[in-house]
């Protein structure tokens, strides 16, 4: 869930969810650590000794929780600690991403594709012990149609919605104004209305005062303390059953080497990574006894954007983007001079899968890779040829310059907290370099500004994609451009492409789902053939936990993937503890050992001072006798 | 202020203030020399600005390069990378000898900057008692009470990325000191009788600042800024280690910020992490201790008085 | 090393200190206290530092104001960033957070409200950022206020035996060792510390937490203990980098304490030597110290910002650091505010107690 995107955030729309705004990644990164770019995940800790059988899942994480209110947050950290209070309608299943039942047993469209049936199950109960029904979902999601405050963080979900009602408790039924093929990806937790009726101002209610907070989800929420910890305790009557820790915790490391210091101590179960553990740290974790990696498939595609000149929907240009680059030539030629292999081998040191098209092969059935002829395959020489045919020639100097005399001189927006945009900068400029062309890298803490207003020639972008492309396929719409210049807007890079365009509206109303892969194969394939955005690797999900505390835990998808920021709750809902995890295993020995010879330090630390005055005092006493 | 008073010969003025001076500084060299702390920390500076202008010879441009290095990443020391690479296989030692450049001209010009507008500050408020004084006095002690640290944070987001703006952020926010002192220092001076022969005589207040406050001032000017760039330097490498300084460069506290982001620490790569703090620490403490000694020999009476 | 150079570190920390060794003047706020022994004269001097230090909390409050506008980024789009707004929504957020008014109308208001102690409400947490700062601080004062009492006394005690052994090897090494430990970076002293004795290298086992304030699963007596167990890591980075200030003023001062008469005249009369120090001379040097202490103790709240991000402590540095990437401006600048009053207050303070402290000035 990183976004290298601009700053923005991304925010969820209609099929996905795009887990981590850049805003929050920026601040996470800020905070110089732990943010989980990517999923947290859980490491399980095991309890400590002192509650004999209580068995605790412990997972070190680095982003400040925004809000805990569902209708408000849009933090990584707080989507995923929502997803364990919160059933949803539907979830997906840890094998494939298919849309399974959650507290929606089943959903059908009409034949008019315009209205949704959904039937809710019977056996979900709040913790309070009311029985979660379909008014609960149907006031929910009318709560965010009608108070512009409760659409803070899911308000694209209803964009499309004309009216939500519940005819009885087992039955929701949905009326879009225009047909939507992500109605089984709806993720917004469902609240309980007994309770939520109450808030008055949704803009200010962070759902943080009172403890246990009433859920339906596979935990409850016990216990939460700024930037300490936040905790949760198994939901004995899931529906789909009780998760096998009895607690699960969740604690700030803001510094991403603490926290795996952490882990190598026991002090933690599981650590993420923020987006992902740096490969010397997988190195080093690697080797450690009772450690295990967990080096998945990542989610988000890492890509190289292009100005293609930002403008309006109206067409009103703005922006400084260097002209050189509405040539296709040129963009195609720049990232020639890309050598994506070198970028996986030394930057990724291995932990990332060369880029191809638009989704990361994780998502297999919209996985689509550029055909021989139109792949755009490492080649300097080509490179330059283009160049030189698109009327960017060397000069004496070694410098490519334009008919008009200028050089080639181009810039790149990178995020100041991004360690791989700093890293791979400093390859481009001496690649591109080579090829006669300048880069000024410009990194920036906040690069929303210069990239809303369009002036920037390359940046470096990159999404996490949800189960439904939906969203990360919007965003290179027209009817994505914004309003007026430089105001935000849903758009990630200002293209507009009429081709690109139609197929995307003809895949929003398709149903069958291998009608609706193949439309978005062909949108990836005219992306790929702009050289807007190029997709230089995916980025591997490196994350570790302590096997001495967790047995097993799923991943998703399970065969091979991630812990932490799954699409879904399985990872902690699954997580099994470790035979002697509960029952003051060695480490746990060790640890309170520890814990005392610390005190002991600290005492004496601490008296020392104490001790200096009362001798001193001591003396002078003896010397006045 | 070391000045000797029996210099009466038959000279003009200038060459008598030259040989006036010339004996201040023999004086001075005499016996700075007699404190074993401040040359120990001259003979450290010398050894490492030496490294710093053969930086090119030694180890040549080319090994800042990321496509042209030959060590693996994060390779530990060997004989041919003595203190390891970096994660792109780059040689640690020549990084560290390419970062004391940075190092030293961030710390360099961010105290001169410091120093120079803490001098003009002090000079003109010390010299034009009326209003103006009270009032830039009024706006130095309020910088006075700003968190330095803060303040430079904040500049430094303000501001784009770049070495300049370190320098930038440091300069301004480290100047109030400086200014304090030369302030004092300036209304001594002016009490004595000869500015007073010289106001008869029509200097005027550029002349009176420039030809008699300044030559006086600027002993202390100098132990200031020796201090001041220890303080330039630890603050560097604060900034870098927050992000805030322009990663394209390579300098110590970029390095430090490098190594974290790189996961050097809980990995036991300690031959990354270790030697830029140690570059810090050595250069911000041979300044400091050539600084003490300074000020020391230009006012011996320093630590009584106080 | 040198044996009779004066605390110079003073004047380039980055500190504050410095306002009270700066000067051929005597240093210290006697200087510039009251000499007349009438209690009017006292009470005016207070009134006129009480009046000074309003002035510069009003300066400090209009900075943050001015200076955090400077930061590039729109903080509305900031947050709407990524999903399609319109262009009422933007005006209605910007409504909101008081965007939408001319800037000295803004800044009026901030005034107006900050009087009562209303910052308003943080962008990113959505919460009023009072609440923000108080969660926060009492983390940011555990930390800070162990560690100066921790550096204060170990600074007054070796400044001490510095002074009094003036030239010795203890001396001198002493001297030495400080200055060294003053020069380290203390987020570099930090990670050492924890890859040595959090993480555990070789035979030394790691024994202390790697970071935070508290494990969360302690009550009680256990909850002090496990505070007091991940606060020594923090305050000993904190303590090292910052004692030697203390321990170079105290020296100084003694240095300066043991030229004068009295304790010529003390020695005269037969008394130990060590007594001599105790009774008198160590008390007089005390003052400077204690008031540069004040100073100090200010300023290293904003200092401990570094420490608190390489130990996750969840303090005001950590908070800052995040409120400034959004920008939230709201957090931004009352935080700049509280570091700014906390040394404005303390520097205050100082000059306000010294008069009353120094037996010099009769009253």
């Amino acid at each position: 869930m990183v976004t290298r995107v601009p700053p923005r955030s991304p925010r969820p729309r209609r099929g996905v969810r795009f887990l981590l705004t850049s805003g929050a990644a920026a601040l996470a990164l800020a905070a110089g650590s732990v943010v989980p770019g990517n999923p947290l995940a859980p490491a399980p800790q095991e309890a400590q000794a002192d509650d004999g059988d209580k068995t605790t899942l412990t997972v070190a994480v680095a982003q400040s929780v925004d809000s805990l209110s569902p209708f408000l947050a849009q933090r990584l950290i707080s989507t995923s600690i929502h997803r364990l209070m919160y059933d949803y309608l539907t979830n997906y299943d840890a094998k494939d991403n298919q849309a399974i039942p959650a507290l929606a047993t089943e959903w059908k469209p009409s034949a008019d594709k315009l209205t949704w049936t959904y039937t809710i199950r019977s056996d979900s109960k709040w913790s309070d012990g009311r029985k979660a029904t379909a008014e609960d979902a149907a006031w929910t999601f009318n709560k965010m149609m009608t108070d512009e405050a409760a659409a803070t963080s899911n308000g694209s979900f209803v964009g499309n919605f004309k009216k939500v009602t519940a005819p009885t408790p087992e039955r929701l039924v949905i009326e879009l104004k225009e047909p939507q093929a992500t109605m089984a990806a709806l993720d917004v937790p469902i609240v309980p209305r007994h309770v939520w009726e109450k808030v008055g101002d949704f803009s200010k209610f962070n759902n943080d005062q009172k403890f246990p907070v009433v859920g339906n989800g596979p935990f409850i929420l016990t216990e939460y303390k700024v930037d300490s910890y936040v905790k949760l305790k198994a939901n004995k009557d899931f529906w789909r059953g009780s998760p096998k820790f009895d607690e699960i915790v969740f604690r700030y490391y803001k510094d991403q080497d603490a926290a795996v210091a952490a882990l190598r101590k026991g002090e933690v179960s599981f650590v993420a990574g923020s987006p992902s553990l740096t490969p010397a740290q997988s190195a080093s974790l690697k080797t450690a006894e009772n450690i295990k990696v967990n080096d998945a498939p990542g989610r988000r595609f890492y890509a190289l954007a292009t100005n293609p000149g930002a403008r309006t929907k109206d067409g009103t240009r703005f922006g400084d983007g260097h002209p050189a680059l509405l040539d296709q030539r040129v963009r195609q030629a720049l990232f020639m001079a890309v050598d994506r292999r070198t970028i996986i081998d030394r930057v990724f040191q291995g932990h990332a899968v060369e880029g191809e098209g638009y989704i990361p092969p994780r998502f297999k059935e919209y996985f689509w890779t550029p055909s021989a002829g139109q792949k755009l395959s490492y080649d300097p020489a080509k490179a330059a040829a283009l160049l030189d045919e698109a009327g960017y020639r060397k000069n004496g100097a070694g410098k490519r310059v334009g008919k008009d005399g200028k050089p080639l001189d181009l810039r790149i927006l990178c995020h100041a907290t991004d360690p791989n945009d700093k890293a791979i900068g400093k390859y481009l400029q001496e690649w591109w370099g080579d090829l006669g062309i300048g880069l000024k890298v410009n990194c920036l803490d906040n690069v929303s500004d210069p990239w809303y207003a369009g002036e920037y020639d390359l940046a470096f972008d990159g999404w996490s994609v949800n189960p439904d492309p939906d969203f990360v396929l919007s965003i290179h719409t027209c009817a994505a451009l914004p309003a007026k210049p430089k105001e935000s807007a849903a758009t990630d890079n200002f293209i507009c492409d009429k081709q690109y365009d139609e197929l995307y509206a003809k895949q929003l109303a398709e149903y069958d789902p291998a009608k609706r892969a193949d439309l978005v194969k062909q949108m990836e394939s005219r992306l790929y053939d702009t050289g807007y955005m190029n997709v230089m690797a995916y980025p591997n999900a490196v994350e570790a936990y302590r096997t001495d505390q967790i047995k097993s835990i799923t991943t998703m998808p399970s065969a091979a993937g991630n812990i932490y920021g799954q699409d879904g709750y399985w990872s902690w809902w699954s997580a099994v503890p470790a035979a002697g995890a509960s029952s003051g295993s060695s480490d746990e020995g060790g640890s309170s050992t520890g814990v005392l010879i610390g005190i002991g330090v600290a005492v004496v630390v601490l008296a020392g001072g104490g001790l200096l005055f009362a001798m001193r005092r001591r003396s002078t006493a003896e010397d006045r006798e | 202020m070391t000045v000797s008073t029996d210099a009466v010969r038959d000279k003009g003025p200038r060459s008598l203030a030259r040989a006036r001076r010339r004996r201040a500084v023999s004086g001075f060299w005499h016996q700075y020399r007699t404190h074993r702390a401040g040359l120990a920390g001259l003979v450290v500076l010398g050894l490492i600005a030496l490294l710093a202008l053969t930086a090119p010879v030694l180890v040549g441009a080319e090994s800042q390069s990321v496509t042209g290095a030959t060590g693996g990443p994060l390779e530990s020391p060997s004989a041919e990378f003595p203190l390891g690479t970096d994660q792109f296989g780059r040689s640690l030692l020549a990084l560290l000898l390419w970062g004391t450049r940075v190092s030293l001209t961030v710390g360099l010009l961010a105290a001169f900057l410091s120093v120079a507008i803490g001098t003009l500050v002090g000079i003109t408020a010390g010299h034009f008692k009326g209003w103006y004084g009270t009032v830039i006095m009024r706006i130095t002690d309020w910088f006075l009470v700003m968190p330095t640290l803060v303040l430079a944070i904040a500049l430094a987001t303000v501001l784009s990325r770049s070495v300049w703006t370190t320098i930038l952020a440091i300069g301004v926010t480290t100047w109030p000191t400086t200014a304090r002192l030369v302030r004092a220092q300036t209304l001594s001076v002016e009490s004595r009788p000869y500015i007073e022969r010289s106001k008869a005589l029509g200097g005027g207040h550029g002349h009176i600042m420039s030809r008699h406050v300044l030559p006086n001032v600027m002993p202390l000017v100098l132990s200031q800024t020796t201090l001041v760039i220890s303080t330039a330097i630890l603050t560097e490498a604060t900034l870098a280690f927050l992000g805030l300084g322009d990663p394209t460069i390579v300098s110590w506290g970029g390095l430090l910020q490098d190594a974290r982001e790189a996961g050097a620490v809980s990995s036991g790569n300690w031959w990354y992490l270790a030697p830029p703090g140690l570059a810090i620490a050595v250069v911000a403490l041979a300044f400091t201790l050539c600084g003490r000694t300074i000020e020391s020999v230009l006012n011996p009476k320093l630590g009584v008085t106080r | 090393m040198s044996t009779d150079s004066t605390p110079a570190l003073l004047k380039s920390a980055p500190g504050v200190d410095s306002a009270r060794t700066d000067g051929p003047a005597p240093a210290g706020p006697s200087a510039r206290g009251p000499r007349s022994r009438s209690t009017t004269a006292y009470l005016r001097y207070a009134a006129g530092k009480l009046a000074g230090a309003a002035i510069s909390l009003f300066a400090v409050l209009v900075t943050s104001f001015f200076l955090f506008r400077l930061i590039p980024g729109d903080p509305v789009k900031q947050m709407t960033g990524g999903r399609q707004v319109s262009t009422e929504q933007i005006a209605a957020m910007r409504r909101e957070f008081g965007l939408d008014l001319p800037l000295w109308q803004q800044f009026t208001e901030y005034c107006g409200k900050a009087l009562t102690g209303d910052f308003g409400t943080s962008y990113q947490f959505r919460a009023p950022v009072m609440d923000k700062i108080s969660e926060a601080l009492p983390a940011t004062l555990l930390l800070t206020g162990t560690a100066f009492v921790i550096y204060t006394v170990i600074g007054i005690w070796l400044g001490a035996r510095s002074a009094w052994r003036n030239g010795s090897f203890g001396d001198r090494f002493n001297t030495a060792f400080a200055l060294t430990l003053y020069s380290v970076p203390s987020f570099w002293l930090g990670l050492l510390l924890i890859i040595t004795l959090s993480v555990g290298i070789g035979p030394i086992p790691g024994i202390f937490p790697t970071g935070g304030m508290e494990s969360g699963d302690a009550s009680g007596f256990g909850y002090v203990l496990d505070v007091a167990h991940h606060l020594v890591l923090p305050v000993v980075t904190l303590v090292a980098v910052e004692y030697a200030r203390t321990l170079l003023v105290m020296r100084s001062s003694l240095l300066d304490e043991m030229g004068s008469d009295y304790l010529t005249t003390a020695r005269a009369k037969g008394l130990r030597d060590d007594l001599v120090r105790r009774r008198h001379a160590v008390p007089n040097a005390m003052l400077p110290t204690v008031t540069l202490l004040f100073v100090n103790l200010g300023n290293t709240v904003a200092g401990a910002i570094l420490v608190e991000t390489v130990f996750s402590w969840p303090g005001l540095g950590g908070l800052f650091y995040q409120a400034l990437s959004v920008p939230d401006l709201p957090l931004v600048q009352a935080l700049f505010f509280v570091f700014a009053a906390a040394v404005i207050l303390m520097n205050t303070l100082a000059d306000v107690i010294y008069p009353l402290l120094d037996p010099r000035v009769g009253r």
